[in-house]
């Protein structure tokens, strides 16, 4: 019994060991004064950190990813919520056809979505514009914004809206009295989520972003240069504000349901 | 316009869904002030006939009207047909006052005015000094009286009630009914209640309502449909009955070889009910008329003691005695004993 108890503690250690050896190694080189990632480190620097974020393409990325994560979670979590709710509220023919569908783009290889994305938005021209990331991102995003406000909506009685209607709401009313107030929690972390995917994601921006370059084409970019801590540095800027975007979305998540 | 005229009139009212019909085209009328209480099994369509009085279903046939106005597409949020829902659906991220504020503000009743006669509710109902309590903080009574207070502060002419209290513990359910017939005497409204219990629904009702398969099978005061029920399908539903099946020729009726006197009865098939309660257990065989059954097993009630039996044809008959005629019998499974009753007790249903 003990010994089951040690080998399963072990097991998890391991696996979280396995897990984010390589991020804590990064992190750990970024404040390294040494040019190569060796052992024994050196001092403890944050010229990497100085270096990097003096360089102004660097500020343009990162003002671009930003941009686009927020314009994309805004989108994403408003498609998604407005498909989540579809389902709550009617019923009708081909509904799993239509949540199927909804549900499909996490699916689809990246290749191909960025190789898709990057023919349709030439032809709409908007390729390698801000515009053309938002909707690419939007698209990736909505799927999950999807997911999350349909498990809130699925908590929601449904007696809760027709009882807004009853007291002399109208169907709009009740919408921004009710419906969005209960989905508040799952509205934010969609959009947190949301926003933390467009932030990170690489292979469908380096399709669509041209001179319009985000953070991780950025880093793809400086890596077949030189390589040096730089990297590192901005992927721990990159790594810890997905975290608090990821964290704060599932604290929200797992936040005790209302009765 | 009189009073006189009913606050709520259905006229031929069916409600078809797309491959069943919940509600098969009923006609009822509601007096002002009355308390109504709509029974029967679930599925019988008694909760879809209160959603279609509130505007939350359209029906597919039949009008209507609320006080004169036809109301078949006037939409929920038009009437002033305050519900009190099974779930009690309070809003869970609102506080006790902003719930039972809810009404007014959407009806744009000034600040002032909303929190004044949502305090004034709060009070009446016994919630003073829970104003701001979260609804997840309330007890099941105290939260039964927010959804109360929430309906009744717009002070309508009627208020709809959908199995309010199936989700209370039974001492808090009779305090309730207590709190409702109250409050429905002192305002002097309509209530048109739904439920599936019996009790509740003869405790309060002025009138009960019987349902079954989308059709309205009985409109009475609850003493009338507990005593004298209209058909088989109520006699069934209601209290607990003994249906037995005979023919009646020339002013008596023929049960399996059993002759009883049906004095008025038409000729032909027809069936009796005897309620357990004025049936009549003994182990000798009575001088008029009786059916020989083996005991079954006995529960207890409440108020005496059901035992139950079976003829020779293997049919359930049930009798409702004291305890101490229980300890009389002392009946054991399988012993055989004559049921009786007397002929008044006989009421000749509908087939």
């Amino acid at each position: 019994m003990k010994t089951a108890g040690l080998l399963s503690r072990l097991y998890l250690a391991a696996l979280f060991l396995f897990v984010f050896a390589p991020i804590v190694t990064s992190m750990v080189f970024s404040f390294n004064s040494d040019r190569f990632p060796t052992v024994p480190l050196g001092q403890f620097t944050l010229d990497w950190y100085r270096t990097a974020f003096a360089r102004p393409e660097v500020w343009a990325a990162f003002g671009n990813s930003l941009i686009v994560a927020l314009s994309a979670a805004a989108l994403s979590t408003a498609l998604g919520f407005a498909t989540a709710y579809t389902d709550f509220r009617y019923g009708f023919r081909f509904k799993t056809a239509y949540l199927a569908l909804a549900l499909l783009p996490p699916t689809i290889p990246l290749v191909i979505m960025g190789l898709a994305m990057l023919a349709w938005l030439a032809r709409l021209g908007l390729s390698g514009t801000l515009p053309g990331i938002v909707i690419a991102h939007t698209v990736m995003g909505a799927p999950f914004a999807m997911a999350i406000c349909r498990m809130r909506l699925q908590q929601m009685d449904a007696a809760l809206e027709a009882a807004a209607w009853n007291l002399g709401a109208s169907p709009w009313r009740a919408m921004r009295a009710v419906v969005i107030p209960f989905s508040l929690p799952a509205l934010i972390s969609a959009y947190c989520l949301t926003a933390a995917v467009s932030f990170d994601e690489f292979i469908v921006a380096w399709f669509v972003s041209g001179l319009n370059k985000t953070v991780p084409v950025m880093i793809l970019e400086i890596l077949q240069g030189n390589v040096d801590p730089q990297i590192n540095a901005i992927g721990t800027v990159v790594f810890l504000t997905s975290m608090t975007l990821v964290v704060v979305a599932q604290l929200l998540l797992l936040r005790r349901r209302d009765p | 316009m009189t009073d006189q005229d009913p606050l709520v009139r259905f006229e031929g009212v069916k409600k078809r869904y797309e491959s069943f019909e919940a509600v098969k085209g009923i006609d009822l009328d509601i007096a002002r002030g009355e308390f109504v209480a709509i029974m029967g099994p679930s599925g019988c369509g008694k909760t879809t006939t209160l959603r279609m009085l509130a505007g939350l279903e359209a029906p597919t046939e039949g009008t209507i009207t609320i006080g004169g106005r036809v109301m078949n597409d006037v939409p929920a949020h038009e009437r002033d047909t305050p519900m009190v829902w099974q779930s009690l659906a309070l809003f869970p991220f609102l506080n006790v006052q902003q719930n039972v504020e809810f009404g007014m503000k959407m009806r744009g009743v000034p600040e002032d005015e909303r929190n004044t006669r949502a305090l004034m509710w709060l009070e009446r109902l016994g919630l003073k000094g829970f104003e701001k309590r979260r609804i997840d903080q309330l007890s099941g009574g105290q939260r039964q009286r927010v959804a109360l207070a929430r309906s009744l502060v717009t002070e309508p002419e009627m208020l709809l009630l959908d199995e309010p209290l199936s989700a209370l513990d039974a001492h808090l359910v009779i305090r309730m009914q207590g709190v409702l017939s109250r409050l429905q005497k002192e305002l002097g409204i309509t209530f048109v209640y739904v439920t599936h219990s019996q009790s509740e629904a003869f405790a309060m009702a002025d009138r009960v309502v019987i349902m079954g398969h989308g059709e309205i099978a009985q409109i009475g005061k609850p003493q009338e449909v507990f005593r004298a029920p209209r058909n088989r399908f109520v006699a069934e539903f209601v209290g607990r009955n003994n249906i037995l099946a005979g023919q009646v020729s020339g002013g008596e009726i023929d049960i399996g070889g059993l002759r009883m006197p049906l004095p008025g009865a038409p000729d032909g098939a027809a069936e009796i009910v005897v309620a357990a309660d004025r049936m009549r257990v003994g182990r000798e065989a009575p001088e008029t008329h009786g059916i020989r059954a083996q005991f079954l097993s006995e529960e207890f009630a409440g108020t005496g003691i059901i035992c139950y039996f079976e003829d020779a044809d293997g049919a359930e008959l049930k009798a409702q005695v004291s305890e101490a005629e229980l300890e009389a019998l002392s009946p054991e499974p399988g012993q055989s004993f004559w049921l009786t009753w007397a002929p008044e007790a006989a009421h000749v249903t509908e087939t």
